[in-house]
């Protein structure tokens, strides 16, 4: 999902980078927030942060040929919602701009509101809404983590596309043609992403349920009834 | 409650599905480089723009690794450095639940 540095004309980069700014300090006055009031909330951080560092460095390999990474931001997202989220992706992706050559400073605004701001705000969106519905526990992480995962790269996709419309079919052309590279080769990943999480998250709700009842992830009779299940 | 294992699973099943998938598609498409997505998107954006790949030039000066080897490097650091993040929280609270009961 990474747009690489100079491929975004100077206008671009830096409204995307005015888009990211804000969301970056409403996440910090919300991480301050949360550890003021629960310092236990500081190894679940660890955590799901852990994660996004894990799955954003994996390269695989998928069914259209090409190689892509999973984002790990869902998990992040339904524990401490997109805008604390959006804090640890600006953190990775500018390790991965200053020492990986993948993307780039001036374009670090747009890939943040791709993987940080966009897909995490979409992950939580489901979330929110299956939440207190009987849907089970898991598949709303696994749905949350997917969604998060393929609306980053239809994002990327619609970046590209409004720099480059194409001279023919204008945008729409465009926006068909990058969605064939970043979103088709991530369908797979997003889905295997989905399972792996919604797997840690059945640990953490194993380990150390009363974590999750204090941040309300899930309401706390169905944390509790799944925690002593193991 | 179902069967407890379920969830591993199922988690298993679609790691096979994926590698087996993979495997298939893979044996199917000979020419297939398995580049970057990244790397495939910006070879378009230069086609759209009408200039070759290179005239792109950075607008923040960029230091770049040297080689493929000290990419992945880094990149396994970056996995490192999460795994063990994650690593040291659950051994913590499991230790913690050990105590307590």
């Amino acid at each position: 999902m990474h747009i690489m540095e100079g491929f975004l004309p100077l206008q671009w980069a830096l409204a995307w980078w005015l888009v990211a700014a804000p969301c970056l300090i409403f996440g910090i006055y919300r991480l301050k927030r949360i550890l003021e009031a629960n310092r236990e909330a500081l190894p679940l951080l660890g955590v799901t942060g852990g994660f996004i560092f894990i799955l954003s460095s994996l390269k695989l390999p998928s069914v259209t040929g090409s190689c892509s990474h999973p984002t790990g931001t869902g998990l992040s997202s339904v524990c401490f919602g997109p805008w604390i989220t959006s804090l640890i992706c600006a953190i990775v992706l500018l390790f991965q701009s200053l020492f990986l050559a993948h993307g780039g400073l001036s374009v670090l605004g747009a890939n943040i509101v791709s993987m940080g701001i966009v897909g995490p705000l979409a992950g939580w969106g489901i979330y929110r809404a299956l939440r207190d519905t009987g849907v089970s526990m898991y598949l709303t992480v696994f749905l949350a983590c997917t969604i998060a995962d393929l609306c980053t790269y239809i994002v990327t996709s619609l970046e590209l596309a409004l720099a480059y419309p194409a001279e023919v079919g204008g945008f729409a052309t465009s926006f068909a043609l990058f969605m064939g590279i970043f979103a088709l080769t991530q369908i797979p990943l997003a889905i295997v992403e989905g399972v792996v999480l919604a797997l840690v998250f059945k640990y953490i709700v194993q380990l150390k349920p009363e974590i999750l009842v204090r941040l309300k992830v899930f309401p706390e009779d169905r944390i509790r009834a799944a925690g002593s299940d193991s | 409650m179902a069967f407890r294992y379920r969830l591993e699973i199922i988690a298993v099943v679609a790691v096979v599905c994926f590698c087996g998938l993979f495997l298939y598609t893979s044996s199917l498409m000979s020419d297939a480089g398995y580049a970057g997505s990244d790397t495939v998107g910006s070879a378009r954006v230069a086609e759209l723009a009408g200039v070759s790949a290179e005239d792109f030039r950075p607008l923040v000066p960029q230091w770049e690794p040297p080689s493929g080897e000290i990419e992945s490097g880094l990149f396994a650091l970056q996995a490192a450095v999460g795994g063990i993040f994650v690593g040291w929280v659950f051994g913590y609270w499991k230790g913690q639940k050990n105590r307590s009961s």
